[in-house]
């Protein structure tokens, strides 16, 4: 007997991946609920009004990772969702005044490249087709459930069979290249092909949003090669944004779950998971309310879903253990800034419109040493006196995000460590603030006068706005260590938790943060093959 | 006139003497070239002042295989380990940590800084004892070939896979942890206080340049776990008669089956006939042949230096030209007239045959770590310090004694300046930071010998300075170590092989690279 209140699957959480599994779960003719706490959908993967008459990406900027996949089995661009993509990928200014422009053009990024080094420039094509080459590999492996380690049955074994085989067509060169490459430091590898800086930081420093790691750090090219995994696309990163801001995206996904018979609740809070007999049994809503479904799966980050809806007295003092020795240690905070008028930008070639030069990525990060010295702060516990700045204006290729003549100006600031030492981020979030507008003074003369509204988001705030526990924008770095079948924690099988019916299908499982879309789709896939059980 | 060989070694270093001995007593005739006046390569011992031997580089020896001592009869040609029993890491305040072989009072100690730590310490020795033992297999393995479509390579490959995956689960992943996390989070998993910490994780970071908290830096921290001595696991040791004892042991093993040893013999270039070594070169002019060449150089000399151009392919030219090498490390060797004494356990006594870690927290190592990563050596290193004619009182005129500081980091690219400019003012560093411990250390200071990584570069041909022939980072292990192709011991050229610590299983005085090597010549015999 089905009541009203009784579903299929719940869906904890409508952030990208959690409304991307909720359309996989209705799309097979699962009875469907989605809970979001927030009263937008989107998660960190938002846009919201935050100032009178603007529509704000209040978290993730960029969608070039999002799987065309994802786009073509749900038809989301039926739904609504439209890619836009900037002619330059990355406009990377210069401590003394100009840019690198990287185009999406290979020939013209290449042609850009040359300015700086002819060496440099003649190497780009053979580098763009080593990182598609590569990106196009890890995708096989980032579509798949990883092997449940070490219970690896003959079957499942089998079942990689086609996977390694595409992985082992590469050749024995790019393979070996890849094992090589993987645990490689960023500032090494990029040396073994630029020798110019700016031309190393340019490509290279896109990897490194969101980890807490220096660019001399083993294992950083895996996050250099994570951003490039939509191969093809720009060729060293992929790229993309989304007509009407982050947020049209979930609103996509949101009308392909609901077109599908699903039901999506915002401002429908979960305080806890109720179990009978190893089963969650009912969700209860902070309101009182309770849901009950045959499976429950969770896109909070692990630790919030086990520790705070489940409860560690449910789970064996290994797994707590385990989940409390995650590493999440957000060090990325963001201002968004409304502006009366676009900024100009110091010795920006002014040959091209802005809406050309200025519409993809605009980095401030000169060289890897930048970085590596900004990181130098944050290891010990302090924001970094001269951080990274990953910058974007969205007005720019969409006008209507913003009343006429009037921009928005989204910046990533690296590093801003949630831990601080000595002090905390209620006293520090002026001092991030001033200390980003200066730094953006001395490249942008004048912008400060331009502000007319800001929103200051430093890790603690992204950590009680959208959940992300201690600020980590992957609920979970993306270390070499807490990949694959070791994320969240390799006690845990892949997308399960220790309660037969309950899943994770966020950011910290495999394949991990940015907004891919995939650890919601392998998760409700892994779903669908089980939900017989329940 | 005289019979022709059927190898030539080049380099006398421990590894080329091992793969001298094996061959040797496999009936082969060998011959050893080694450059300088002494055998041994980094693991020598030099009367450097009268009166005075100094290990000079290498120091301490756990890793030595036990198969290699067994087989070579190590024991019978005069080696001899004493046994390193504690780790002593005094602290800038006065406290100090003091771990032995007295587990209770190991345990007592730790405690004094966190009760916590004190009662996991057990589950962390448990835990690295037997990932320890998990892995030495592959120490004594021939690396396998991930890429091979050969039906008994790959069998070979799941062979091994079966292996690891019969592990118990929590000591596969515990296992897949050490192979990619940071030596600091990793013992932060167990430990909480700061000396432990920093002391642990010191062993992640020796030869390579990187800090306590880069991932890859665990490897390193296990692959010093993986010393036995005397069949007593993870047990550090002293060699009689400093290192040089050992490669002695091993050089007397080597002519006992027959093996000739040449010294002041610096080998100028491989000869090929036909696409075949045939022989060498020396720096003299004369020419030897030889059926065989290994090399226990690095893939600098191995593969560059030692080569005419154009002898191997292209590709594998840039390999041996990106290999990263990166010597991060420096050697102070100390002349003293009477015991050093410690501010925080004054007194000689059995805390001074120890090694000594001025390791007081991980955020030391990492900040020595800062200075490095832009071009200058650290002010404020970390030192691993032992005093050696504490163990064995031959190293020293009576009464007095000699120090061994092992210091990092000394990058070898320096932005300011030539090491030789720079080398008093780095000694002068490692001086005011161990007096800062040793408060009577400059009073009875009699000679220092400097050496930074440009001179072990110089003397002992280690390029860029790396003690290990190359960083031992996840990209340049096991099947890619030195590079992917030529993982085992062989190279394009036929009859020409690489023996040395730039091999798998790489660094520290094991010798099983040179044996490994050896072993696959004799295959293609």
């Amino acid at each position: 007997m089905h009541s009203a209140n009784r579903y299929d699957a719940i869906i904890i959480g409508g952030g990208h991946n959690g409304l991307t599994a909720a359309a996989y779960l209705a799309k097979a003719g699962l009875k469907v609920l989605v809970l979001e706490r927030r009263e937008v959908l989107g998660g960190a993967a938002a846009s919201e009004k935050v100032f009178p008459g603007y529509t704000v990406n209040t978290g993730a900027l960029d969608s070039g990772i999002f799987l065309p996949e994802v786009v073509a089995e749900l038809r989301l661009e039926k739904f609504g969702l439209r890619f836009l993509q900037s002619q330059v990928v990355v406009t990377a200014l210069q401590a003394e005044g100009g840019d690198l422009k990287l185009w999406r053009d290979p020939q013209r990024a290449a042609g850009e490249i040359a300015h700086f080094s002819t060496r440099d420039a003649a190497r780009y094509p053979e580098y763009i087709r080593w990182i598609k080459r590569m990106a196009g590999v890890l995708r096989q492996v980032f579509l798949r459930v990883p092997p449940n380690v070490p219970h690896l049955s003959p079957g499942e074994l089998f079942s990689w069979l086609p996977s390694a085989l595409k992985v082992r067509a590469l050749g024995r060169k790019d393979l070996m290249a890849l094992l090589r490459a993987l645990p490689m430091p960023l500032t090494d590898f990029m040396g073994e092909w630029f020798e110019q800086q700016a031309v190393q930081a340019a490509l290279g420093a896109g990897g490194m949003t969101g980890v807490t790691l220096g660019p001399r750090a083993s294992g950083t090219v895996f996050n250099l090669l994570y951003q490039a995994w939509n191969a093809g696309q720009a060729g060293f990163r992929a790229s993309s944004f989304i007509r009407g801001g982050m947020g049209a995206l979930a609103q996509a996904l949101a009308e392909a779950a609901r077109r599908h018979g699903a039901e999506i609740r915002t401002g429908a809070a979960v305080s806890r998971l109720v179990l009978e007999a190893d089963r969650v049994s009912e969700v209860v809503l902070d309101k009182g309310e309770t849901l009950s479904a045959r499976i429950v799966l969770s896109s909070a980050n692990p630790r919030h879903t086990l520790f705070d809806l489940l409860g560690a007295q449910n789970l064996d003092v290994r797994t707590v253990r385990e989940l409390k020795n995650i590493r999440f240690r957000g060090s990325t905070a963001r201002i968004n800034l409304a502006l009366g008028a676009l900024p100009a930008f110091r010795g920006i070639d002014t040959n091209h419109e802005p809406q050309v030069s200025l519409a993809g990525h605009i980095l401030i990060c000169p060289s890897l040493d930048y970085l590596e010295r900004a990181y130098d702060d944050a290891k010990y516990g302090g924001i970094s006196q001269s951080p990274m700045l990953d910058m974007h204006i969205p007005t720019l290729l969409d006008d209507s995000l913003a009343p006429p003549g009037k921009h928005i100006l989204c910046i990533n600031i690296q590093y801003a460590p949630y831990h601080l030492r000595g002090t905390d981020w209620e006293e520090q979030r002026s001092n991030l603030a001033s200390l980003t507008l200066n730094l953006l003074e001395e490249y942008a003369p004048g912008i400060g006068a331009l502000v007319e509204h800001q929103q200051v988001l430093t890790p603690l705030d992204l950590e009680r706005e959208f959940g992300l526990a201690e600020g980590c924008i992957f609920h979970g770095q993306m270390t070499l260590d807490q990949l694959w079948f070791m994320r969240p924690t390799p006690v845990l099988p892949p997308y399960r938790t220790p309660i037969a019916n309950l899943y994770l299908c966020g950011a910290g499982t495999h394949p991990g943060g940015g907004v891919t879309g995939a650890p919601g789709r392998n998760a409700a896939r892994l779903a669908l093959r089980q939900i017989d059980h329940f | 006139m005289p019979q022709k060989l059927d190898v030539i070694v080049i380099g006398g270093g421990h590894n080329g003497l091992v793969a001298a001995a094996y061959l040797a007593r496999a009936g082969k005739k060998v011959l050893v070239l080694e450059r300088r006046h002494v055998l041994g390569g980094a693991s020598v011992t030099e009367e450097v002042f009268p009166g005075f031997k100094f290990t000079v580089f290498s120091y301490v020896v756990s890793l030595l295989r036990p198969e290699i001592i067994r087989e070579l009869q190590l024991h019978k040609h005069g080696l001899m380990i004493l046994p390193l029993e504690s780790t002593l890491t005094p602290l800038p305040d006065g406290n100090y940590l003091y771990r032995d072989g007295d587990h209770y009072r190991t345990l007592r100690e730790i405690a004094r800084f966190s009760r916590r730590d004190a009662d996991r310490y057990e589950d962390y020795s448990h835990t690295m004892y037997f990932m320890a033992k998990a892995v030495k297999p592959i120490l004594s393995l021939v690396p396998p070939d991930p890429a091979s479509l050969n039906p008994l390579e790959i069998a070979r490959l799941l062979r091994l896979g079966r292996q690891y995956l019969k592990l118990e689960a929590t000591h596969l992943y515990t296992l897949s942890r050490l192979m990619t996390m940071s030596a600091a989070d990793f013992v932060e998993r167990w430990f909480e206080s700061e000396p432990l910490k920093g002391t642990l994780s010191a062993s992640g970071i020796i030869g390579t340049f990187l800090g306590p908290r880069s991932p890859g830096t665990a490897y390193v921290l296990l692959h010093h776990y993986m010393g036995e001595i005397d069949g007593s696991f993870r047990a550090w040791g002293f060699a009689r008669g400093g290192t040089g004892g050992i490669a002695e042991a091993i050089a007397r093993a080597a002519v006992s089956f027959g093996a000739q040893l040449r010294t002041n013999a610096p080998v100028a270039r491989l000869l090929v006939k036909s696409g075949k070594a045939v022989g060498v070169a020396l720096q003299s002019g004369e020419e030897i042949a030889a059926e065989r060449v290994v090399s226990s150089l690095d893939p600098k000399a191995t593969f560059l230096d030692l080569l005419e151009p154009g002898l191997i392919p292209t590709e594998l030219a840039d390999s041996a030209r990106r290999y990263t090498y990166r010597g991060s490390s420096g050697k102070v060797n100390l002349a003293l007239d009477a015991a050093p004494e410690l501010a925080c356990l004054p007194g000689v006594g059995r805390h001074l045959a120890g090694a000594i870690s001025i390791s007081p927290s991980i955020d030391y190592i990492e900040r020595a770590y800062d200075q490095a990563k832009y071009g200058e050596f650290s002010r404020q290193p970390y030192i691993d310090v032992i005093i050696p004619s504490m163990i064995d009182p031959d190293m020293a005129p009576p009464g007095k004694h000699v120090m061994s500081c092992f210091v990092q980091y000394a990058p070898y690219q320096l932005r300011q300046g030539t090491w030789e400019e720079q080398r008093e003012a780095f000694g002068d560093a490692v001086i005011d930071t161990l007096t800062e411990y040793f408060p009577n250390l400059k009073s009875i200071l009699l000679h220092r010998q400097v050496l930074t990584p440009w001179d072990m570069e110089q003397t002992i041909g280690l390029t860029q300075g790396n003690i290990f022939q190359g960083e031992l980072s996840l990209s340049q292990l096991f099947f890619l170590r030195p590079f992917a192709g030529y993982a085992r011991y062989r190279t394009p050229i036929r009859n020409y092989y690489q023996c040395g610590s730039a091999t798998h299983p790489g660094g520290g005085i094991s010798g099983a690279p040179g044996r490994l090597a050896a072993l696959e010549m004799l295959k293609d015999w």
